[in-house]
């Protein structure tokens, strides 16, 4: 466990020690007060029967910078060290694979729900400097920002296990990015395919889009819930084991 | 300390290690030489447990390398080849990291951290972003990283690898003295350094042990051992055919010098001493003798011996 502590602190670090992390942080706020702002304008012009959270996240440049965040963060963790040869002085101390596959992935995802913070601040400054009723719930905050977390850990696995097969930084990020694109992209085939398809109830069952959809509106489902811990969990296994491959390969 | 027993490794179709065996004893200093892809840093990386052998098995301070990895690691302090380091850390930064995860803390960590900067001459940059540091220093960092918990054995892969005179001597009087109290096992292709530096040598060529003995030893036992140069005042031919009916030589050759005399380079069979021979033939057959000098070989020619391909 301390190894683990001192791994996850030494992780955390290179993200809050240096501009990185700030940088990220910076982005992700930016984009998400535009969507906000840009959410309330339409708010003004057109009547809305839908809440305010529920259109912020239902907006298409919400995917957009939301699937970019993971590859950022992520694609640095094992292939820079590769790369630059430092993980073989990390695997020759008295460590064990899954303390540095874990050390690294939760400082990823510290980091990346740290970027959530803002949207919280942003619902509350709403209330707060407005006078008109809020057009939201609490429910649907929180449904929201369970939902992105849920999402984040596994799109955060998804870019460890990329960045674990690389030693290139770029092709860790694009390989990241091509993971979640066709993850995403999987939840959207009904749209075109209909509902008539034998594998409907799948592609329903993996879309992060229906999910969003549904816990942005404040509705708990389990389902997802069981999806997106159990995926999180296979995807660190398999992470772990392409690292220790090396270890193994004949 | 360490048992090493047919140990191979190969990469797809390469062979690069193949069932080499030596040991090293607790508190020697052995240098691992070889050519440039002859499979020393592949044996290094499979002792510390970076890279499995493809066949057979090595004990360290009894463990097992494979099943028994992580008691390994923590009796040994590795320096890799190129000294990888974050170059994003500061020096003392950086060493304290690694030497919280070999399990140190508090107090021993700082007083340790203090011995280490003060062993590898970095007190006065530990407050220095490595990024910043030269070969010379980064090298000293890895050193001092490989020796923050006291290990029982060092492994150092090419520790003087691309740094200048001043700073080869440096590291290797470090080295020298770090040898008297700990198990070293280094890789270097210099040899005048292990001729300083090591009480063992073991010489690996394409994957294969070609030598493993005490450097003067293995001086000693090479066929050009015994060479002997002569300058005598006579024909070349006169005195090699003289010089050839002696007693263990195996070849003379001659080179007529410009002032009259003649220069003979005799061979003789290892450990012999044919000098004094070669004096008594001089007085009775009244040749003028003005050298007479037997040639030590180097660690040099034994290497190139063991490992030249024509």
């Amino acid at each position: 466990m301390r190894v683990f502590r001192i791994l996850f602190m030494k992780e955390l670090k290179s993200y809050f020690f240096s501009p990185f992390g700030w940088l990220i942080m910076a982005f992700a706020a930016l984009m998400q007060g535009l969507s906000l702002s840009t959410t309330m304008k339409g708010f003004m012009d057109v009547a809305q029967s839908e809440s305010l959270v529920y259109v912020v996240f239902q907006a298409p440049t919400f995917w957009f910078y939301f699937l970019f965040l993971f590859p950022v963060l992520t694609m640095r963790l094992f292939s820079e060290e590769n790369r630059s040869g430092t993980l073989e002085g990390l695997l020759t101390a008295p460590v064990q694979t899954w303390q540095v596959v874990l050390s690294k992935y939760s400082a990823a995802y510290l980091t990346f729900a740290i970027l959530w913070i803002p949207v919280l601040f942003h619902f509350k400054l709403f209330t707060m400097i407005t006078n008109v009723p809020p057009p939201f719930t609490n429910g649907e905050i929180y449904g929201s920002l369970l939902i992105i977390l849920l999402m984040g850990a596994l799109f955060t696995a998804m870019g460890c296990l990329a960045s674990c097969l690389t030693s290139s930084q770029i092709i860790a990020g694009i390989v990241c990015i091509g993971f979640l694109f066709i993850h995403f992209l999987l939840g959207l085939v009904t749209l075109w395919w209909g509902d008539q398809i034998p594998a409907a109830p799948f592609f329903h069952f993996i879309s992060s889009r229906e999910h969003l959809d549904l816990f942005s509106r404040g509705l708990l489902d389990s389902r997802p819930i069981i999806y997106y811990l159990t995926m999180t969990g296979f995807v660190l296994i398999l992470t772990h084991h392409v690292l220790d491959f090396r270890r193994w390969k004949p | 300390m360490i048992e090493i027993a047919s140990l191979s490794k190969r990469y797809g179709r390469h062979l690069a290690v193949d069932e080499i065996s030596f040991e090293v004893a607790k508190g020697e200093v052995v240098g691992f030489l070889g050519p440039n892809g002859a499979g020393k840093s592949t044996t290094l990386k499979m002792l510390t447990g970076f890279l499995p052998p493809t066949a057979g098995a090595a004990r360290i301070g009894g463990y097992d390398i494979f099943r028994e990895s992580l008691e390994v690691r923590k009796h040994i302090g590795y320096m890799p080849e190129n000294v990888p380091l974050y170059t994003e850390m500061r020096v003392k930064e950086y060493l304290r990291f690694r030497g919280a995860l070999r399990g140190m803390k508090g107090s021993h960590l700082r007083t340790r951290l203090g011995e280490v900067m003060e062993t590898a001459g970095l007190t006065h940059v530990r407050r220095k972003m490595i990024k910043t540091l030269s070969k010379g220093y980064r090298q000293r960092v890895g050193l001092a990283d490989a020796l923050i918990h006291e290990p029982d054995l060092l492994i150092l892969d090419e520790p003087t690898n691309g740094l200048d005179p001043n700073q080869i001597r440096s590291i290797r009087s470090l080295i020298q003295r770090l040898g008297e109290k700990h198990t070293i096992l280094l890789s270097t292709h210099i040899l005048s350094e292990v001729e300083m530096t090591c009480n063992k040598v073991v010489i690996i060529d394409e994957g294969k042990v070609k030598a493993a003995d005490t450097p003067s030893n293995l001086v000693k036992n090479m066929r050009r051992a015994g060479r002997i140069s002569v300058e005598m005042k006579v024909a070349a031919d006169e005195g090699e055919t003289y010089l050839n009916a002696l007693e263990n030589v195996k070849k003379v050759t001659s080179e007529p010098l410009r002032d009259g005399w003649t220069r003979f380079a005799v061979f003789c069979e290892p450990r012999t001493d044919t000098r004094l021979k070669i004096s008594e033939l001089s007085h009775e057959k009244r040749w003028p003798l003005r050298s007479l000098a037997r040639k030590n070989a180097t660690l040099e020619e034994v290497f190139v011996e063991l490992t030249r391909k024509d």
